[in-house]
């Protein structure tokens, strides 16, 4: 495993430099820009990335500092074939932190009609949706908290899960429904390349002792995911078009939070049912959503599986300046018979409160038109006193490169709240990509 | 004799009456001529579809590019209409969609649809009047501005033009403090924009370079706007132009911001 940690950082090394050489290449397209793609068979893109990113502070508990140190090449390719699109985008990567030389798929997808109005989407896909500004209620589509913490391109937080998606479209309302046969988590912070806070040993632990091995659900058709949400647009808040949406989900919790008898933490199951709205409001743009998860606690008075809870959001932005755009969340999760639980859990330090509220705060600026980009989000928690802070710079040199600069700063009163146990974690990253 | 005198006095009366009409044809009503031109800008047959691309240039000469192909369908002639844009280059913009429901004298909707993250995002009608994925044109240059939002006022008639100011109504709403469009008289165009910022100095003009008959519709294919301040500019071109194909309404929903309709997008319908 050293070994090829240790090759994948020479790898690193030597695709840096030889990037870096990139920055101000010609962006030519070096075709005739006006040939009708398609006639030309398979479409291939991709790109080609560097990126290392350090602690700011050390871990105690892991020896490296560095929290990213990876050299990606994307292949992206679609074709159609009639009416059938296929679509595949693997990266092969050297990750000199965590698993060296690997392969990602990203995407292997076919996309077809069933009937007019019917559409199918198979294979390994990235699915989103939901109103949340990076704050997920009914969106249970699995999410990859590791490369969001490292710093790696937003687009990697949401993780692709092999699933199949049927969507329906009506006059008032569409449908979608999807399909996921192998229950895919989260990929959740497991101690490998940042520590988190055990509230069963009551301490903060990392990999190799104190990494997060959960039970995965036994593979049955029961155990698949199933989601559905049922959508539409429509002239209810006086002539503005609202987006309204009621979302379904019967699978498992996505992060391994419950514990068995073995001692050994696993993804109880839940469903949950929800709701949201968006719309405009003034020059800006609001919306709201709420989502009932039910858990198998009954009653809520096994501490060791999750509690049932509610959880809603509202969220406003828009422009204040030229190029200048606010974006506020609210965010709340109530943990619901919560009185059980205190009264089962042996007074546990660490349980969670009964109501977490969250607030969300992003800033984005853009300059020299467009190449440069300023970003700001911020979560806030009053009730957890915590925080997470990721500001970032991206500047654009041309069609081709681009350098992304940013930081993923955690804090807290506490040492196990939800955003206080990732302090040793925060860090500061580049990202230099060369797309073709 | 007689004949030649008839034959004069007829010329002279076909003369005198091509005159007429040339003077009947000069209209002297601001709203109506903006009116007619903002139909001949963004109205042309009931719905059209454009292959168009950008070429970016700043103030040192450094490129940049952009390619999509734009759908639009009118809901109601000179009302309501939706667009769908759908990016094709460079590759870091390739499928993303835009989709605007166009609502003069009320907010648009507008959806940006980014496939990495599979995600419908909506922007807010508040900031049309910013760059248009990167280039010196606006949201608002894209889908045109609502006519209903200024003030127009005929201040000349030149041989080829209607000279029109434009003056927003509310103040805070643009970044201009009036406009000047110089709009064809032959085919209602507008071939130069001026725009003006509060010490009434030229900042920032749009130009049509070149336009073409299609399908009996007067139609920009090449047009540049040069942001002064800057010395930037940008050149964006139009191809493989079609109108009145048989759009329906459902080409413009959310299904296309993550399946865009093909049917419509491939050349050659």
């Amino acid at each position: 495993m050293k070994s090829k940690i240790a090759q994948a950082r020479l790898i690193f090394t030597v695709v840096t430099f030889s990037l870096s050489s990139l920055l101000y290449a010609a962006d030519d397209w070096g075709d005739d820009a006006w040939g009708e793609e398609e006639k030309q068979g398979a479409i291939v893109h991709g790109f080609i990335e560097t990126a290392v990113g350090s602690r700011v502070s050390d871990d105690a508990l892991i020896s490296d500092d560095l929290s990213l140190a990876e050299v990606r090449a994307r292949v992206e390719a679609e074709s159609y074939q009639g009416d059938l699109r296929l679509s595949g985008k693997v990266d092969l990567y050297a990750d000199g932190v965590e698993s060296g030389l690997d392969i990602y798929l990203r995407e292997a997808v076919a996309e077809f009609s069933l009937a007019d109005n019917v559409d199918v989407r198979a294979g390994h896909q990235v699915l989103t949706w939901g109103t949340g500004d990076l704050v997920f209620l009914n969106d249970l589509f699995a999410k990859d908290w590791v490369s969001f913490f490292a710093g790696r391109d937003d687009e990697y937080l949401k993780a692709p899960s092999s699933s199949i998606k049927l969507s329906a479209y009506g006059e008032k309302a569409n449908i979608d429904f999807v399909w996921t046969p192998i229950f895919n988590s989260d990929n959740f912070i497991s101690g490998e390349r940042f520590s988190y806070f055990s509230p069963r040993v009551g301490t903060q632990v990392a990999a190799p002792n104190g990494k997060l091995v959960p039970e995965e659900p036994s593979e049955s058709f029961s155990h698949g995911e199933f989601s559905a949400r049922i959508y539409g647009r429509s002239q209810i808040l006086s002539g503005r078009s609202t987006e309204w949406a009621l979302y379904g989900y019967r699978g498992f919790w996505k992060q391994p939070n419950a514990i068995n008898s073995n001692n050994q933490p696993y993804f109880s199951p839940l469903t949950s049912l929800g709701a949201s709205l968006r719309t405009n409001i003034a020059s800006g743009i609001g919306h709201t959503e709420l989502a009932w998860y039910n858990s198998v606690d009954d009653g809520g008075s096994d501490p060791l599986i999750p509690n049932s809870q509610i959880r809603f959001l509202m969220g406003y932005e828009q422009e204040l300046i030229s190029k200048l755009n606010l974006g506020v969340q609210y965010y709340f999760e109530h943990i619901l018979d919560y009185d059980a639980l205190a009264a089962n859990d042996g007074g546990s330090i660490y349980r969670p409160d009964e109501h977490r509220e969250l607030w969300t705060l992003r800033l984005t600026y853009r300059a020299m038109q467009d190449n440069l980009t300023l970003n700001w989000f911020s979560f806030y928690s009053p009730t957890d006193q915590d925080y997470y802070h990721r500001p970032s710079v991206k500047y654009r040199f041309n069609d081709q490169v681009n350098l992304t600069l940013g930081g993923n700063i955690f804090g807290g009163e506490q040492p196990h709240t939800f955003f206080g146990q990732f302090e040793d974690a925060s860090n500061i990253y580049a990202r230099l990509r060369w797309s073709y | 004799m007689f004949k030649l005198i008839s034959i004069t006095s007829l010329f002279v009366v076909a003369v005198l009456s091509v005159f007429k009409n040339v003077y009947a044809a000069d209209l002297t009503n601001a709203d109506e001529i903006v009116s007619k031109a903002n139909l001949v800008s963004y109205y042309a047959g009931n719905d059209g579809r454009s292959e168009a691309r950008m070429l970016i240039k700043d103030a040192q000469g450094r490129e940049q590019k952009r390619q999509f192909t734009i759908l639009r369908r009118d809901r109601e002639e000179g009302g309501e209409q939706d667009f769908l844009v759908v990016f094709s280059r460079p590759s870091d913009v390739r499928n993303t969609v835009f989709l605007v429901a166009k609502k003069p004298g009320g907010d648009d909707d507008r959806w940006l649809y980014l496939p990495g993250l599979d995600l419908v995002k909506r922007i807010s009608a508040g900031d049309k009047r910013t760059s248009f994925v990167g280039s010196h044109y606006f949201y608002e240059d894209v889908s045109g501005r609502s006519i209903r939002e200024d003030s127009h006022q005929l201040l000349e008639t030149t041989d080829k033009h209607y000279v029109i100011e434009n003056k927003p109504l509310d103040t805070n709403s643009a970044e201009f403090s009036r406009y000047i469009a110089w709009i064809s008289k032959a085919n209602f165009l507008p071939e130069k924009i001026e725009y003006r910022d509060e010490n009434d100095t030229v900042y920032r003009r749009v130009e049509v370079l070149s336009s073409a008959l299609i399908q009996g519709h007067e139609t920009v294919t090449k047009s540049k706007v040069s942001d002064l301040r800057s010395g930037g500019s940008t050149t964006l071109e139009f191809r493989f132009q079609n109108y009145d194909l048989g759009m329906d309404q459902a080409v413009f929903s959310e299904r296309s911001l993550r399946k865009p309709p093909r049917e419509w997008l491939q050349r050659g319908q």
